[in-house]
């Protein structure tokens, strides 16, 4: 690659757009580096532009040729529905944000690489699905959910993108669920609930990436030249049942077709908002992805396994907890709505 | 009952009332279960302790389970079961158990029967575990549908199964394991019993191309018994498409005794283990050769059809 690079990231203000904006900056060979999101930011992004535009609209087009950049990193695809982003609003921002970006790639001459923070959504969660996806395994089962049909359309459009401009390296990741005691994510909040339902009779092998190999497997990507999809995860992977032991949360098993409804009543009561709809069959099934390419094509070791990604979170949660652990009697009040 | 064993009965039974009542104090002082449970456990002697320790050692999470959630402390708490089962109830003669590789990956391949539930896989495990000189846990493709099953589909990782894919084959493989596959399927499972003992269609040959990418051995499994636990008499196809099942079998038993008709007969089983058919010789392109496939594929088949009769005639009548 060119000596000093000119990176654009998009969905700058995200956790993962800002962290990488930060350790670009750190890098002498970065000479330019532009962030375009809705909104600015909440920390100080060092020499990145902030541009305030609105990625879904025609703007970008005319925006993107005139920074010139060599690298795009698309961080602005939405997991699940956030205050301010419904649900509703999920494939407006995810595919349609998706086509008019590569219509402003069109037209940016300049580029040469493009990396997508993507989803490993895209495989669904199914019972007999294979214990590890690898990458050519997409899409082989039905797409179930409106997110995984929203993944598969704009990977689409992305693989469409790059057969027709061999010149730009485009690479899509994707990611499995991230977890670390800092992170706010629906997930991660149902982790750390007091009180922790389960679906009964269903213990998923989850694999849930650490926050650090989550930026350094990105970091990795933007500096390798691989093409096509790359799986981001752990080794290994973990059932619930032992997550929440390690955590030592006290469970509440809940009939499967009950989860989803009971959940999201729940969840309210006890703080930790709704659950996305993918989340119902990721905590039934679980799903793993084979992470050979990761290590192959963009070199990236990550630190930690499944078990160890756990156990720091456990560490630190616990550590964060405030206060005796909860006694069944305050539980059972808390319950019943007479707690905070 | 002699009066000793009734007096360590009794020991036992003080050593548990003590142990819960220590338990409560903690709750009482505030502790978190766990944690009250694990101090009162410290004074209890013998089994009972040591049983204990294990148990509080697993609800905090300490305990092993590799990332196809196989779980080898359950395994070997559920293994007791299937070896009563082997041992008594079966009266299981297994036969050839060396031919199977002591370490290394290798495939083996069997004959799928027992319509309502299928124990020949957990017998072959019992028979690998007690009569293998260097025992070890074989892993074994399961019907897809039981993965959508609660209760079923954990159960079923614990103790080693995973969903029966090609992709999941190679990769146990890979990795050097013994992966235990039943081509028939369903096909298997689900004949009638006029047909029992007949093999069906060994599927389309894939688990030879596992085989021949991985370099894997096939160890081809004769079971016979298995088809007598469960003689399916007739299919009922309306609770089929009720419960989801891939077909829905009337035995003697079930469901006309309900949970009782969930008994297997007591019929007497045996299980021979053939030599290894060594695909090594074969070139890598060797997976593109569909006739080759077909052509192991039958072999495998024939090898395991003659044995099937032979034991049959082996093993004389069926429940004596």
């Amino acid at each position: 690659m060119a000596a000093a690079r000119r990176v654009v990231i998009t969905g700058v203000s995200t956790q993962w757009g800002a962290e990488l904006a930060r350790r670009l900056d750190r890098d002498p060979a970065v000479s330019y580096i532009a962030g375009i999101d809705l909104a600015r930011p909440p920390l100080d992004l060092g020499r990145a532009e902030i541009i305030e535009a609105d990625p879904r609209s025609a703007v970008l087009a005319r925006l993107l040729p005139t920074l010139e950049p060599d690298t795009l990193v698309h961080c602005g695809i939405v997991w699940y529905p956030e205050p301010g982003k419904p649900a509703r609003a999920l494939h407006d921002i995810n595919v349609i944000g998706t086509l008019q970006l590569l219509a402003a790639c069109e037209r940016t001459p300049s580029l040469e690489r493009i990396v997508v923070r993507g989803s490993a959504a895209i495989y669904g969660c199914e019972g007999a699905a294979p214990a590890f996806f690898t990458e050519e395994l997409a899409r082989t089962l039905p797409l179930r959910t409106t997110f995984q049909r929203d993944a598969s359309e704009l990977e689409g459009y992305f693989d469409n993108f790059a057969r027709r401009h061999p010149d730009v390296s485009c690479c899509m990741l994707r990611y499995q669920p991230e977890i670390g005691a800092e992170l706010d994510s629906p997930l991660v909040r149902y982790l750390t609930l007091p009180v922790v339902p389960t679906q009964l009779g269903f213990d998923p092998r989850l694999q849930l990436v650490h926050v650090d190999d989550a930026h350094g497997a990105l970091e990795a990507a933007v500096r390798s030249d691989a093409r096509g999809p790359v799986n981001v995860a752990p080794d290994g992977a973990v059932s619930l049942t032992r997550i929440l032991r390690l955590s030592r949360r006290p469970t509440f098993a809940i009939p499967h077709p009950l989860f989803g409804p009971a959940l999201a009543r729940l969840g309210r009561r006890l703080g930790a908002g709704a659950l996305y709809g993918d989340a119902v069959r990721f905590l039934r099934y679980g799903r793993g992805v084979d992470n050979r390419r990761l290590r192959s094509e963009l070199g990236f070791e990550p630190a930690l396994d499944a078990l160890g990604a756990v156990r720091d979170f456990v560490e630190r949660t616990s550590a964060r907890r405030v206060g005796p652990t909860l006694h069944p009697g305050s539980l059972a009040g808390r319950l019943a709505g007479m707690g905070p | 009952m002699t009066s000793a064993e009734s007096a360590t009965d009794l020991a036992t039974a003080e050593a548990l009332a003590d142990f819960l009542r220590r338990v409560r104090h903690g709750i009482e002082d505030g502790l978190d279960p766990l944690y009250a449970a694990e101090r009162a456990g410290v004074g209890v002697p013998g089994r009972l302790g040591e049983a204990l320790a294990t148990l509080i050692e697993r609800m905090r999470g300490d305990y092993h389970e590799d990332e196809w959630g196989f779980d080898e402390g359950f395994a070997e708490a559920v293994y007791p079961f299937a070896e009563l089962l082997y041992g008594i109830w079966w009266r299981v003669a297994c036969e050839g158990a060396r031919n199977v590789p002591s370490h290394g990956r290798a495939l083996l391949v069997a004959n799928h029967s027992g319509s309502l539930f299928p124990f020949d896989a957990s017998m072959i495990v019992v028979a690998m575990m007690k009569e293998h000189p260097l025992p070890r846990w074989p892993r074994f493709m399961v019907l897809d549908w039981a993965f959508t099953l609660p209760f079923m589909s954990s159960f079923m990782r614990k103790v080693g199964g995973v969903p029966a894919s090609r992709h999941n084959a190679s990769r146990l493989l890979d990795q050097n394991q013994l992966v235990m596959a039943f081509p028939e399927g369903v096909k298997g499972t689900g004949k009638p019993f006029a047909e029992r003992y007949r093999l069906q269609r060994f599927g389309r040959g894939g688990f030879v191309e596992v085989a021949l990418r991985t370099r894997a051995p096939i160890v081809p499994v004769a079971v016979v018994g298995a088809e007598e636990t469960y003689p399916k008499l007739g299919d009922s196809e309306l609770l089929a498409r009720a419960t989801g099942a891939p077909f829905f079998p009337l035995t003697p038993t079930f469901p006309w005794l309900g949970l009782l008709g969930l008994v297997p007969l007591p019929s007497r089983w045996r299980i021979e283990f053939c030599e290894p058919i060594d695909l090594s010789g074969h070139p890598p392109d060797a997976v593109e050769d569909r006739r080759l496939l077909l052509d192991v594929t039958e072999q495998v088949r024939e090898t395991i059809q003659e044995k099937v009769y032979e034991n049959l005639v082996k093993r004389g009548p069926a429940f004596l």
